[in-house]
């Protein structure tokens, strides 16, 4: 089946076979590996992208579903030479340790600054509360969250 | 400069968060194939072959039996377990066979032909069924191995103590549950074998690769990947794993990968020993500790990994961390035909430690005395001497733990006002997101502490018979000015911040800014062997090499600036022009005043121990018996914290797979399998399970930690988390439990039976 | 089965409902097996731990997940219609729904997580027909109607009688829910959501109780509930429900309120939990929504 969706913003069509995984279509022939599998039964959050603005688990969604629609990965916030505000944050803040739920949790909290510019920690928290971590306690990952709306509106204000 | 307790980005941070740092199964080779495992269905049995479906076709498919195995041995501490099984199957999930194949529908379609032929055996399931020698599954009596620490005379001073108690305490399995599964790399070339994996400790794959397919040194290379986490999961398993994808790429002359999926990773992967604990006590009224007798019990599992390795460190941290003028403890572990248990991060001492300090709370309820005050009471401090009699004579910042933790937590104000006897007070919504319009719901609140401590690197004479080295060179800096540094170590980084740690060591002692240096990918044909990554060593122990090589190479570049002149650069590049490599490898070298007798246990188990003293408060729903952690509050003896904020996020990290541990974890296992082996229901802390954190370091310098005193605080906090939640519970509920988990179902069953 | 084995699975999307119920039409009527996929947070999940089927007798799965017919949320005359493709998503973020149904949004909140609340639908909620199912829990104390669609027309099962059984349904083979549709509850009638789960978030329930009643003079005149994770399928509490329609509210004891309680749920031990301690927790729920209502009625 040929699908053809946008990804990280630009426009792609590949054949795939309709119930391919999104997260096998992004690591195998898209070349996007900073998308990770971490269960295969949408619990962990790790292959966590944004498909049309709203945070799915790749695992569970498949080819023929993204077909015209928008699909959002960790490569498409930013780059390791320029770094989102978010992705800066994380560094900054103690937010990645191991860093395999990372780019799934970067996902999440994208999607939360978003919709919401400053949320407070119980809306941080709920936001990633399908990203499994199981290296940080979560609250170096909170405060790189807030940390990084905090920037973002001492930008806007100033 | 003041690299050293300055809180820098983490150096891999960039790679990670852009999604471009590269895991094994983002690696692959051309021609790869895909691996696979035949694993046993059965606890015990004998294996009588391997039936190959022949309707199927095997066109392209490699398959590997015991008869592939040129040593069927995984070289461990002993060498009881097959790389596969050939005769006899000892546990459910022992691999049986290999297969690989070009693509995934093929290598499940090849796995589904393989059928193992097993005549099936009466498995020993309990640690009671193996003592009582149900089948014999383990050398003459079923047991792995046995310590003895004894100090005075425990049943003697016990016997005449005003006040005797015993209580037995249960602690059960955990799943590291790392959220990158194991995988590896492999294939051979000319120069031998090679692996790219995830894993924690290069050197150990590397010894078991040459022993299996008798190697020497120079044709194995094992290379770490990005590692997704290892909490000690990623310690020895991996060998295993190198194994099995090095045959596989042998027999098909191809590459192969393989990458387990999350139910073969928590079935067939190590899992933190069940334990059982018994204490009997002397104390005064007063509650002065005199005199304690410990019991250890501990399932291995099928076979013997590190299981010696571990009960040692369970029996050396049973006492907890008090002054005991009498000590006898007996630890013992045995064989049971159950998935393998393992490293996990605390190796042993979060299971004793949980019980002494469910004992003290036990004390303290005899007396009517503050578990905490009571705690304190018996701290160990600098001049006590610990049950195998080490003299501790310095960095004991165990007291200042206490102090600020129950200043920091409110303490004495909380455990006066909450508790089973107090109104109860319900709070938040948010924290437990309870219904629209729904009535007050009945809850209690309580606090409980826990103090407790770690032994900072290898047990014993680990350290010395290990000899760890570190290497760091000079090189020409990429304009050709600025020369660089490049530290070379065994020592991976698996998320705790090695590789940031030691490159503020590094920097600080060469006088050099931070992106002057480099740590080099562990590989075993690069890195000296500095000993695994394990033990809470890494920053203490391998730190301390690394920062001496650094001092030396520093001291050397001086040497030069002061005979040549111009600026330590121009010296490094003099140096540079000369006709050698500029390296410096250093070797570990234990303090002459730490002396360990494996034959007696008598002596310095440990260089240094870091401390801490854990406070939890909950709220207990009365009606559904689920917990909910309202504060917690991790006071740690650190030495010297290296970077602070990775150092809070290591005490965050480890306090919440305790609370895990504790709280929501629970392995079933029937039959010897497990039922449980997804991330559906074993079950581990969300963000909104997980409390607030207030970490506090307290440091106490090690006068031969690097960086001005850093101890290693690696396992350091998994430790205290479960007792201290369960002390918070018995606070807020009255319900007392000596056995871990501490599910609703299980605080529900202990409040309706009263135990 | 391995994931990458989905890959063979044949794959449609129908671009009507007409279209799709003429296709679920004649493959029953040939007695080709065909899956309807939503947002797959079960039927996938589930493949991944099912025995693989057979290559050469794959059912047909059709994408159902943006059929217009079955999305998007009307209100109208007090009634709400709910389409099937609804994510709980959606239903969360409802306005109206929000304010006048928050036993809904409640749970809607409490599914899994943002992820599976993105892809899960009430429908498939329904259809899986899963005795933990949250959705269903919440629907039959709305008293819901499920919406059937085929060739043949729509029909209306009371959800009530919608379970047969475990994981089973009055779904026919060739009949695709299109919505489900309930009565408002009038403004001010209390509802409840309390979910226990195997923790705060991400979590399947171990118990769930979803109630709805609404009084008039201190006199109960509608009162639903449900519960999951208590029975084979979701339980309705007939005999919790009477009691909530009794005269006196006040009269109403714990005793009798626990013996009801235990009547209307048959809990069994399984991985999750024990039938102990869900008898345990479904009683101490319900008495607490009848504390909550008891003290509405006395203020």
């Amino acid at each position: 089946m040929r699908i053809a969706f946008v990804l990280n913003g630009k426009k792609r069509a590949l054949d795939a076979p309709p119930l391919a995984r999104l997260l096998d279509l992004l690591r195998g022939p898209l070349g996007l590996t900073g998308t990770k599998e971490g269960c295969g039964e949408g619990e962990c959050g790790s292959c966590t992208v944004l498909l049309d603005g709203v945070p799915v688990n790749a695992c569970l969604v498949v080819a023929g579903q993204c077909d015209g629609r928008t699909v959002l990965t960790v490569e498409g916030l930013g780059t390791k030479d320029g770094l989102s505000d978010l992705q800066d944050a994380f560094v900054k803040e103690g937010g990645a340790q191991c860093g395999i739920c990372t780019p799934g949790i970067l996902m999440a909290a994208h999607a939360l600054l978003t919709a919401n510019p400053q949320p407070g920690e119980g809306e941080i928290r709920e936001s990633i509360a399908g990203n499994v971590c199981r290296c940080t306690g979560y609250q170096r990952i909170v405060e790189s969250i807030r940390h990084a709306a905090k920037e973002r509106a001492s930008r806007e204000s100033g | 400069m003041a690299l050293v307790g300055r809180s820098v980005p983490r150096a891999d941070g960039p790679a990670k968060v852009a999604g471009t740092a590269r895991y094994v199964d983002d690696l692959t080779r051309p021609g790869a194939l895909l691996g696979a495992t035949l694993r046993s269905p059965v606890a015990r049995g004998r294996l009588r072959g391997i039936r190959r479906d022949p309707a199927f076709d095997w066109a392209g498919v490699t398959v590997v039996t015991a008869e592939d195995v040129p040593v069927n041995v995984v070289a461990l501490i002993e060498e009881d377990q097959p790389v596969l099984a050939s005769d006899e199957v000892r546990h459910a999930y022992e691999p049986i066979a290999l297969v690989a194949a070009e693509d995934p529908v093929r290598l499940a379609r090849a796995l589904r032909a393989l059928t193992p032929e097993i005549e099936p055996l009466p498995p020993v399931l309990t640690v009671a069924d193996a003592l009582a020698r149900k089948a014999q599954i383990h050398g003459p009596d079923n047991v792995f191995a046995t310590y003895r620490i004894s100090k005075g005379d425990a049943a003697q001073a016990i016997a005449s103590s005003p006040v005797r108690l015993t209580g037995r305490y249960r602690t059960h399995h955990q799943e590291q549950l790392y959220i990158e599964p194991q995988g590896m790399l492999a294939f051979w070339d000319a120069n031998g074998a090679h692996l790219v994996g995830s894993l924690q400790c290069p050197f150990y794959v590397h010894k078991g690769v040459k022993r299996t397919f008798s190697l020497d040194d120079a044709h194995v290379d094992v290379t770490q990947a990005v590692t997704g986490g290892g909490f000690g999961g990623k310690e020895e398993y991996p060998t295993l794993l190198a194994l099995h994808a090095l045959l596989l790429a042998k027999k098909s002359g191809r590459p192969v990968k393989m990458i387990y999926n999350r139910q073969e990773d928590v079935e067939a992967t190590t899992k933190r020993h069940p334990c059982e604990v018994t204490i009997e006590s002397g104390c005064d009224r007063e509650g002065n500790l005199s005199a304690v007798s410990i019991k250890v019990l501990m399932d291995g599992g099928a076979y013997v990994t590190l299981t010696p390795v571990v009960l040692s460190r369970a029996a050396l941290h049973a006492a907890g961390a008090y002054r005991w003028e009498h000590v006898a403890i007996e630890a013992v572990a045995v064989a049971t035909n159950t998935p393998p248990n393992g490293a996990f991060r605390g190796f042993g001492a979060p299971q004793t430690i949980w019980a002494i300090e469910r004992h003290m709370d036990r004390i303290a309820r005899e007396l009517s005395a503050d578990p905490l005050e009571l705690r304190e009471k018996n701290l160990l401090r600098v001049g006590d001497t610990t049950p195998t009699g080490q003299f501790l004579k310095e960095s004991v910042g165990v007291q200042r733990c206490v102090e600020e933790a129950r200043k920091a937590s409110g303490w004495d104000k909380k455990r006066a006002s909450l508790g089973a006897a107090a109104p109860t007070r319900p709070v938040s919504a948010l924290l437990r997101r309870s219904a629209p319009g729904s009535s007050a719901p009945r809850k209690a609140r309580g606090i409980g502490a826990s103090v407790f401590l770690h032994g900072a690197g290898f047990t014993g004479s680990g350290e010395r018979r290990l000899k760890g080295r570190v290497a760091i060179d000079m090189l020409r800096g990429p304009s050709g000015k600025k020369p660089l540094f490049r530290i070379r170590t065994a020592s991976t980084e698996i998320g705790q911040g090695t590789e940031t740690v030691f490159r503020q060591i590094a920097a600080e002692a060469l006088w050099v800014s931070m992106d002057r240096v480099e740590f080099a990918t562990p590989s075993t044909s690069v890195v000296p062997d500095s000993g695994p990554t394990v033990a809470s060593r890494t920053v203490m122990i391998v730190g301390s090499i690394v920062e001496r090589a650094a001092r030396d190479l520093f001291a050397r570049t001086e040497n030069e600036r002061q005979k040549g002149g111009g600026s330590f650069d121009d010296a490094a590049l003099r140096l540079l022009a000369g006709k050698e490599p500029v390296v410096s490898e250093k070797t570990y070298e234990t303090p002459g005043d730490v002396v360990w007798d494996d034959e007696t246990y008598r002596g310095d188990a440990y260089p240094v121990f870091a401390w801490g003293c854990d406070i939890a408060e909950v709220e207990v729903d009365l009606d559904t018996f689920e917990t909910t952690v309202l504060g917690f509050w991790a006071v740690q003896d650190v030495g010297k914290a290296i970077n602070p904020l990775l150092c809070k996020g290591q005490i965050e990290g480890g306090t919440l797979q305790a609370i895990g541990w504790a709280l929501n974890e629970r392995l079933v296992v029937e039959e010897g399998r497990i039922l449980n082996a997804r991330m559906a229901n074993y079950i581990v802390p969300t963000s909104l399970d997980a409390p607030r954190f207030t970490t506090v370091l307290v440091e106490d310098p090690y006068s031969m930690g690097p960086g001005g005193g850093a101890k290693g605080i690696g396992e350091l906090p998994m430790d205290g988390g479960a007792p201290a939640i369960a002390a918070a519970i018995e606070h807020a509920t009255g319900i007392v439990r000596d056995d871990l988990p501490l599910l609703p179902e299980d605080l529900f069953a202990a409040r309706r039976t009263g135990t | 089965m391995n994931p990458a084995e989905l890959a063979l699975y044949p794959f449609e999307r129908p671009a009507t409902l007409a279209e799709l119920c003429r296709t679920l039409s004649a493959r029953a009527g040939r007695r080709e097996r065909t899956v309807l996929l939503a947002g797959g947070t079960d039927w996938i999940v589930e493949r991944g731990f099912a025995p693989p089927e057979n290559p050469d007798d794959l059912p047909l799965v059709l994408d159902i997940s943006r059929l217009p017919e079955l999305r998007g949320i009307q209100l109208a005359k007090e009634r709400a219609a709910i389409g099937a493709a609804a994510t709980f998503l959606e239903i969360r973020s409802h306005p109206v729904l929000l304010r006048r149904v928050p036993v809904l949004t409640a749970m809607a909140r409490e599914v899994g997580a943002v992820q599976i609340q993105a892809r899960g639908t009430l429908g498939g909620n329904l259809a899986t027909a899963s005795p933990a199912a949250d959705g269903a829990a919440a629907l039959m104390a709305l008293d819901a109607d499920v919406v059937l669609a085929s060739v043949h027309g729509e029909r209306r099962v009371p959800l009530t009688q919608f379970f047969t059984g475990y994981r089973a349904t009055r779904r026919a083979e060739d009949e695709v829910i299109v919505r489900v549709e309930f009565v408002l509850p009038r403004t001010g009638a209390h509802q409840a959501w309390r979910k226990v789960g195997t923790r705060a978030a991400q979590a399947i329930s171990k118990v769930a109780l979803a109630a709805v009643a609404e009084f008039e003079r201190g006199r109960g005149v509608r009162a639903g509930f449900g519960m999951a994770s208590v029975s084979p399928v979701t339980a309705s509490l007939p005999t919790v429900r009477a009691l909530a329609l009794a005269p006196s509210l006040a009269s109403v004891s714990d005793e009798e309120l626990d013996a009801a309680t235990r009547h209307d749920i048959a809990p069994i031990d399984d991985i999750r939990s024990t039938a102990a301690y869900r008898t345990h927790v479904a009683s101490a729920l319900v008495k607490a929504f009848f504390r909550e209502l008891r003290a509405a009625a006395g203020s």
